[in-house]
């Protein structure tokens, strides 16, 4: 094997998923020379196997549900939909594609040089990249930044062959839909595969340990519509259900789960996994190098995202939680620009937090418990629900609410959770108003346009201030009419 | 063949920009690795530049007179594969390994994670971080997020904060709800302090940030309302003469100047020099009265350490000085420098001869180096060998005190009932009232002339 020397590099960065790519091309941009490296996709599992080819999934199965069941509704008579799932495959892995190769155009035309193999630290300024013909390069560069991301966490006596036993990256991949589907796992990357496929044709069971979906991210009001949704859907969910083992007998394959104590068998075609995701710290030589993990596998870094190794860097999966894709992008801008001699740390007050569910799930700031932990004890809170709300109506999702968590004294908004249509796209607004300080009378104040599903925003506001219009709540205080000067025109 | 594009490199804390002063090469020159290859006049200096590649000229890309951008690509070269290689050497031994103050590393932040190890990764920290050539090193660390507070602020302002190292959660706010605004954060870069809370506050804002100086001054900028266009003739103000202009505003506004004036009779000092005079030529070196002032100027400073010290504003502190840097005006044709000579008190009068020498030649030729201009503690200014009986200098900021030294004339002196010829000095010393009562400097300036007049108690009492 022959070795090949590369330096003079002002930031190597290991990892060309959303953390990574990102601080790459925010590194370019500020003039340092910059390489990336990556063993398998450009954009990681965000752009390949997670979020955007589930949301190409996610988009075709409402496509298809709507077709099936809501267009007669609408005088709509499609007659007779048929799926081809290995069409919608190959639909899916366009859409991967296109980003991806958006991200190799972006790289390139920011002059990053991109580089693909397999890292490992030699030394702390050192790093060995086997290239797959054999080949190998010593990359010399004054700052890494580790963005290597995480992998699904496997369970005892489900080990992933992505034939019986899959992980979400097999799980999206599917080439025909199981007839008969088990979820082990009823958090939020269990509740989308789970939730698409059983719209595309699948028997789903979902097991959850816990007594509880989403446990430990979600406020519970808001679960209750997904749960709701789901059950009328079709999907069984089973709690306090521990998932032991699996056997195939005669070409049926058996799921054996202990059940609020009993144990249950369940049968299936496959058996998806999704019970978490862990860094990939594990990788790369980063302990011989002795830098500090903790113990659920984190590097440890600082809000500047520095590792306890000088010049090396860590974000994204790899660095801390929330495990997400935005949260990766931000510090990718902020430790390029740390770099190259700004200073800049991660000081945010939300990441929002957003699950495509049906419906679908947003978050932003604190849920109330938080806000109490916080110790905020005397809250005002509001809902405002989508079937008051008449874009909602007209678009036949009117299941969920927006609820707004505020400072009891003054009106500072401290949290925003939606489920409900495009609570995705909606969440933002609440994102802005939490880092910008806003209170509720600065969103109630802000015209929303109509008809949208922005409105539910500032009727959300309203509603915690005890006024919505479009709903009846009793007044609060006893009003005193204007007396209007003699000589007003009125109109 | 390849093109190399040679930029102009940073070339030392602060410096933004340069005027190009004169090409040293041309194209179609072939050029070394670290060849200097212009002269360029930044704010502190005029400096030599050097290629960081070897190759042939291809490309000047800036004319003499040009401002220069830290960064911007000076002039092309063509290079050899040879070339490049030997250069690439080169470029790895100059980056600097730039070594962070404790507080830059990881032990004031805040780590995400928590665990037990934790302080043991801490520690661990405290070694060298290497970064790139062009990047400068902030003498500031992590702050606490405000996302972490009940602070209220937007995320530009809680940006901001952390640019000016300000820790925002320490920031009383002035607007809604008491949110800390953009022009609280500002106003306190202007000097005051009514916004902050005082106990707590423990992040000073260091007077050497680069850019934020000016700001700091709300000094106003009144437009010249022109009489006869014809007749005047306007040049940018910049280079040296922009930072001698900002320098000069920044000590006349934060010190309260005095000045007071004395005569010291130097018949002794004079004979004295004489004959050092002559002892010099034997090592080459050339014997001046700056030395021996130096001297006396050092051994005053010891018995009134107030004078050899600064005041650091925001911390409310006064620092005494136990070095003895001596700076020393130069008059040049490209305006005032002040050459620093670094630890004279561990100096002999030859050795602090040669490098007045050498320094004052370099100023003159705008070739000191930044280093060579900077950490002074007391400056003296020889304004009299130029002329004038007295001046009122002003102090170079954040020293606290100047001294003047002026021409020796031969004067009457009433000595025993008679008149007697007599080398006298004139000698100033002015001083930043905050710290020096008047008196202070009157009982100063009485024992640096005894110490003057009396050279060789002077010589007995030398370290």
């Amino acid at each position: 094997m022959s070795v090949q020397v590369k330096d003079g590099y002002d930031v190597c960065i290991i990892g060309a998923g959303p953390g990574g790519y990102v601080a790459a091309i925010r590194s370019a941009q500020l003039g340092l020379k910059t390489c990336i490296i990556e063993r398998e996709f450009l954009g990681g599992v965000c752009l390949n196997v997670g979020c955007i080819p589930s949301k190409a999934m996610i988009s075709a199965a409402e496509f298809l549900h709507q077709a099936q069941h809501e267009s007669s509704v609408m005088g709509i008579m499609i007659g007779n939909v048929r799926l081809d799932m290995k069409k919608l495959k190959g639909w899916k892995e366009s859409v991967s594609q296109k980003m991806s190769g958006g991200v190799s155009q972006l790289l390139k035309g920011n002059k990053v040089e991109i580089i693909r193999g397999k890292a490992t630290f030699k030394s702390p300024a050192t790093l060995i990249v086997n290239i797959d013909d054999g080949e190998a390069l010593e990359i010399n560069a004054k700052n890494f930044v580790v963005a290597t991301g995480s992998r699904p966490i496997e369970i005892p006596g489900f080990k992933f062959d992505e034939k019986t036993v899959l992980s979400s990256t097999g799980a999206l991949d599917l080439e025909e839909v199981p007839k008969k589907l088990v979820v082990i796992g009823g958090g939020y990357i269990g509740l989308e595969i789970g939730g698409y496929l059983n719209k595309l044709g699948s028997e789903v069971t979902v097991l959850e340990a816990n007594d509880h979906l989403l446990a430990g991210v979600v406020e519970s009001d808001l679960v209750a519509v997904v749960e709701k949704k789901l059950k009328k859907e079709g999907v069984t969910i089973k709690f306090k259900a521990f998932a032991k083992s699996y056997e195939t007998k005669a070409g049926k394959t058996f799921v054996k789960a202990e059940v609020e104590g009993k144990l249950e068998s369940f049968e299936c075609d496959k058996i998806i996994v999704t019970v978490g995701r862990k860094p990939n710290s594990d990788e790369m030589g980063l302990k011989n190098l002795g830098m500090a993990i903790d113990e659920k596998g984190f590097v440890m870094v600082d809000a500047k995202r520095r590792t306890n190794i000088p010049g090396i860097y860590a974000i994204g999966d790899i660095a801390c939680q929330p495990m997400l894709a935005h949260k990766a992008s931000h510090e990718g801008v902020l430790v390029a620009e740390n770099i190259a001699g700004h200073n800049r740390a991660y000081d945010v007050k939300t990441v929002p937090a957003v699950i495509f569910t049906d419906p679908e799930i947003a978050s932003a700031g604190m849920t109330e418990k938080e806000c109490r932990e916080a110790g905020y004890t005397n809250l005002k809170i509001g809902k405002f629900p989508f079937a008051a709300n008449g874009k909602a109506v007209s678009l036949q999702s009117t299941d969920g609410f927006v609820k707004i968590i505020a400072d009891e004294t003054t009106n500072l908004v401290l949290g925003v959770h939606i489920v409900g249509p495009e609570a995705s796209n909606l969440i933002s607004e609440a994102a802005l108003a939490i880092e910008m300080g806003a209170t509720l009378e600065d969103i109630a104040l802000t015209i929303h346009p109509h008809p949208t599903l922005g409105e539910t925003m500032m009727e959300a506001a309203e509603a915690t201030l005890g006024h919505a219009i479009h709903i009846i709540q009793k007044p609060l205080t006893k009003a005193t009419p204007t007396v209007q000067p003699e000589n007003t025109t009125r109109h | 063949m390849s093109q190399i594009e040679v930029t102009l490199p940073d070339v030392g804390e602060g410096v933004t920009e340069g005027e190009m002063v004169k090409w040293l090469v041309k194209v179609g020159d072939t050029v070394e690795a670290d060849q200097p290859v212009a002269e360029v006049m930044t704010d502190k200096a005029t400096v030599e530049v050097p290629t960081s590649q070897a190759g042939v000229v291809k490309e000047l890309k800036v004319s003499e007179g040009d401002l220069v951008p830290i960064g911007k690509v000076m002039l092309i070269l063509d290079s050899s594969g040879g070339a490049v290689k030997n250069s690439k050497v080169s470029e790895a031994k100059d980056a600097p390994q730039i070594s962070n103050k404790p507080n830059n590393s990881v032990a004031d932040g805040k780590l995400a994670a928590t665990s037990a190890s934790m302080t043991a990764a801490n520690s661990a920290v405290k070694s060298a971080i290497v970064r790139p050539d062009n990047m400068t090193v902030k003498p500031l660390d992590v702050l606490p997020p405000a996302a972490e507070s009940k602070v209220l602020a937007t995320p530009s302002t809680r940006r901001l904060a952390r640019e000016m190292a300000v820790d925002i959660n320490q920031v009383q706010g002035s607007g809604l709800a008491g949110r800390v605004t953009r022009e609280d954060l500002l106003s306190i870069s202007s000097g005051g302090t009514e916004n902050l809370a005082q106990a707590t506050y423990s992040s000073p804002v260091p007077t050497s940030m680069p850019g934020k100086t000016k700001q700091a001054l709300a000094i106003p900028k009144p437009a010249f309302q022109t009489f006869s266009a014809g007749q005047e003739e306007r040049v940018a103000l910049r280079g040296v003469r922009k930072k001698i202009a900002a320098n000069m505003q920044m000590a006349k506004h934060v010190i309260p100047h005095f000045t007071l004036m004395d005569e010291a009779n130097v018949t002794e000092l004079v004979k004295f020099r004489e004959n050092a005079k002559a002892v010099g030529e034997k090592y080459g070196v050339k014997i001046t009265y700056l030395p021996f002032v130096m001297k006396a100027l050092i051994a005053t400073s010891k018995e009134f350490p107030m004078f050899n010290a600064s005041i650091d504003d925001q911390a409310e502190e006064i620092v005494y000085k136990k070095y003895f840097n001596l700076g020393f005006a130069a008059d040049t044709p490209n305006g005032l420098m002040v050459p620093v000579i670094h630890d004279a008190d561990h100096k002999t009068i030859l050795q602090l001869s040669s490098e007045i020498t050498d320094l004052a030649t370099r100023a003159r030729d705008g070739k000191l180096k930044l280093e060579e201009m900077k950490g002074a503690t007391i400056t003296i200014t020889n304004i009299g060998s130029v002329g004038g009986s007295y001046a009122t200098p002003i102090i170079n900021h954040p020293e606290v005190a100047i001294l003047g030294m002026y021409k020796i004339t031969d004067k009457p002196v009433m000595m025993n009932g008679k008149f007697k010829a007599q080398k006298m000095m004139n000698l100033t010393i002015t001083a930043d009232h905050r710290l020096i009562d008047g008196a202070v400097a009157a009982n100063f300036l009485a024992s640096f002339i005894k110490k003057l007049e009396n050279p060789s108690e002077l010589m007995l009492n030398m370290v």
